[in-house]
């Protein structure tokens, strides 16, 4: 069998493993993000330091020692968490934390007249939040989330260090075998860079669709 | 088998050759990213698209296969044989320098068309122009986000214990292999980085408002 | 009045913001199917009175009665109170996220929980009712001041209330625009709204009016009908800040 017969099959494998890990991390860690930035503007003293100090600390915190952290630092204190999992962890944490500070900066940048049209029809904070305030934020942070899911995909590669068999673990494993580098680089390079402009393209078809006359997606 | 306390300084060691990726990647970045960043406000198109391209492709590709691919594929293709340090600062400068284009590209829109004309009706030419008046407020305007590439690159250099650099990751790794005891170094790594991240945004931060024109606004 | 006829009424508000006294105890009363005008020069605490009532504001002392319920009364439901009242903004406050339609609409269906035909059935009726039914799908950015200003207005009919705040509706329009939503805020008035006005706009006061509340520095100075109030004012204060309205204003309007 030639070289690429042998290569791009496991390549594939690993791009369906780095999918896996996008297709839990992306929606998760955007939930955490929008619940950590709820929690910081809406939340009581306890809530909101909590929630400030977690994305302090996972965004002062290189993505690949947090990873490296909880698979192998956390095993001593009885967590485990099997390579996959690890990673998607790691991601929807770090991501996480980097969303939020967009979603957080688009509620505050909500003005106060629309909370207060909101409460005087009667809605409570609750429904003012859900219907008015964070349908507007979301909008106003598009930007900003869709450039940190880009960022995901792209350190997704990452996830090899707790030995997930993901693309460029793939590529470093046949590395190391035919070291035909350039070939093998490229063709995970190529991989990553397809992922990375789909995403993109696709995040500003749907930014235009999104597009309110007067709620400017603020860039 | 000796315990953490006593590889502490042979982790922080690991500091310097940190700030060695983080300021040659910066640099470089700078050099790149500054002259791209004037070619795409200033340039026509054929300037424009080989940038763009630059630009796309240094963002569209992980570090590690970036750092991977140079290493073994394009370093030793070309004849050039670049160590691990050498290789991570060059790349990691061709990636910043990709990012910084744009925060400068940013900048140097930011600073309204009406500088540069107002310099040109004074008899400067283009090149004059924009030297003297629209870069300085351009790189002043781009601190903010300079800073942030700062807090980037700083947590990219770990990236690079892949190629086996010194820095404070790779250390950190070893410790941990020495001394099987995985929470402790780790822990330690941690906090040096959220140390660094946090006290040199704040350091530059300080800085920052020290030099800044009033009433010229940065976004921090 | 008897009681039944009273649809608000407000004891002793105050309110402090630090060392500033904002509103030194307001009293007064707004009885069915009345128009209540409140005026005065800027800071006299007309703005911050209107928020007390519903309690977007809290106020330091006082109390409120919508309908018999007291208001400030802790065990009170403020949103079950708040449907009932309609408020009117000086900047709008439409949401800009939402056409028109869906401006109007929201509160029925997510607040009285009526369903999404019926609570669109009845905002159809508002904007017809302020006359802007064929904008229904257009955004709040598309819409000029005085369009975004009745679908407001709508938007608080919608939820049926039984008494409408108006805080200076006009202040933010440009002159052009005005006179369309004082003509909205007329025909209410004459439908017999109840409806509690702070506003400059002597010519609408004069028009529709029951009965004006002249306030400077939080306290209420003079009471009485429009037209007494501004041609025979008892105090000087009030003298001459009608004065300068006319030189201001101009032409009633």
């Amino acid at each position: 069998m030639s070289f690429w017969d042998t290569f791009l099959p496991s390549l594939l494998q690993g791009w369906l493993i780095t999918l896996a890990m996008l297709a839990l991390a992306i929606p998760i860690s955007v939930t955490l993000a929008i619940s950590l930035a709820i929690g910081r503007v809406y939340g009581k003293r306890p809530v909101s330091l909590l929630a400030a100090g977690f994305v302090g600390l996972f965004r002062g915190l290189p993505l690949i020692v947090t990873l490296l952290i909880i698979f192998f630092a956390l095993p001593k204190v009885g967590v485990y968490f099997a390579p996959f999992w690890a990673a998607v962890l790691g991601f929807i944490f770090c991501s996480g934390a980097y969303q939020s500070e967009y979603v957080r900066a688009a509620i505050r940048s909500i003005d106060m007249g629309q909370s207060l049209a909101a409460r005087s029809l009667g809605m409570s904070k609750f429904r003012e939040v859900i219907h008015i305030i964070l349908p507007q934020a979301l909008i106003r942070a598009f930007p900003g989330i869709s450039n940190e899911i880009i960022y995901l995909i792209l350190y997704s590669s990452l996830a090899y260090v707790v030995g997930v068999s993901e693309m460029f673990a793939v590529s470093k494993h046949f590395n190391s075998l035919y070291f035909r580098s350039i070939e093998i680089f490229s063709a995970a390079a190529v991989v990553y860079l397809v992922m990375a402009t789909t995403a993109s393209v696709g995040f500003r078809r749907l930014e235009n669709r999104l597009r309110i006359p007067g709620l400017e997606v603020a860039r | 088998m000796a315990t953490v306390w006593e590889y502490l300084p042979y982790m922080f060691q690991g500091v310097v050759w940190t700030f060695g990726l983080v300021g040659g990647g910066l640099a470089l970045g700078f050099m790149i990213g500054l002259p791209m960043a004037i070619g795409q406000v200033y340039g026509g198109k054929q300037a424009r698209a080989p940038i763009y391209g630059y630009v796309w492709f240094f963002r569209s590709v992980p570090l590690l296969v970036l750092l991977f691919l140079f290493y073994w594929g394009i370093f030793p293709a070309s004849g050039s044989k670049l160590d691990p340090v050498a290789t991570s600062i060059v790349v990691l400068g061709l990636r910043s320098g990709a990012y910084q284009s744009q925060i400068f590209r940013g900048s140097i829109e930011s600073v309204g068309e009406g500088q540069l004309t107002a310099a040109r009706t004074l008899g400067m030419s283009k090149l004059r122009g924009i030297y003297h008046v629209v870069l300085p407020q351009a790189l002043r305007i781009s601190i903010p986000g300079w800073v942030n590439e700062y807090a980037i690159i700083l947590k990219d250099s770990a990236i690079c214990f892949a190629l086996g650099v010194l820095e404070i990751l790779t250390r950190t790794r070893y410790v941990v292999m020495a001394t099987m005891e995985p929470l402790l170094p780790y822990f330690i790594a941690g906090a040096v980085f959220i140390a660094l991240t946090y006290g040199g945004t704040e350091l530059m931060n300080v800085i920052y408002e020290r030099i800044k024109i009033p009433g010229l606004i940065g976004k921090m | 009045m008897s009681e039944a006829e009273i649809v608000l009424k407000a004891e002793n508000l105050r309110k402090r913001y630090g060392e500033h006294e904002v509103l030194r105890g307001i009293s007064f009363e707004v009885g069915r199917g009345e128009t209540k005008i409140m005026c005065g020069p800027s800071g006299s605490g007309k703005s911050t009175a209107l928020r007390c009532l519903n309690l977007l504001t809290t106020p330091d002392e006082g109390r409120v009665w919508l309908e018999g319920t007291d208001v400030t009364a802790p065990s009170t439901d403020i949103n079950k109170i708040r449907q009932k009242i309609g408020f009117v903004f000086q900047e709008f406050n439409l949401f800009n996220h939402l056409n028109a339609l869906k401006n109007v609409s929201i509160g029925l269906e997510k607040v009285r929980k009526i369903g999404k035909d019926e609570a669109r059935k009845i905002a159809l009726e508002q904007l017809r009712r302020v006359g802007l039914e064929e904008h229904a799908e257009k955004y709040p950015a598309e819409l000029s001041g005085g369009q975004k200003q009745r679908v407001a207005v709508a938007r608080a009919l919608a939820m049926s209330p039984v008494i409408v705040f108006y805080d200076e509706p006009t202040s933010a329009l440009d002159p052009h625009l005005i006179g369309e939503v004082l003509e909205v805020m007329k025909e209410l008035a004459r439908e017999k709204m109840t409806s509690l006005v702070v506003t400059h706009e002597m010519g609408f006061a004069q028009s529709v009016g029951d009965e004006m509340m002249f306030m400077v520095d939080g306290r209420i100075v003079e009471r009485g009908t429009p037209r007494e109030l501004i041609s025979h004012p008892q105090y000087e204060v009030t003298k001459s800040f009608f004065e300068r309205i006319q030189e201001l204003y101009g032409s009633e309007r």
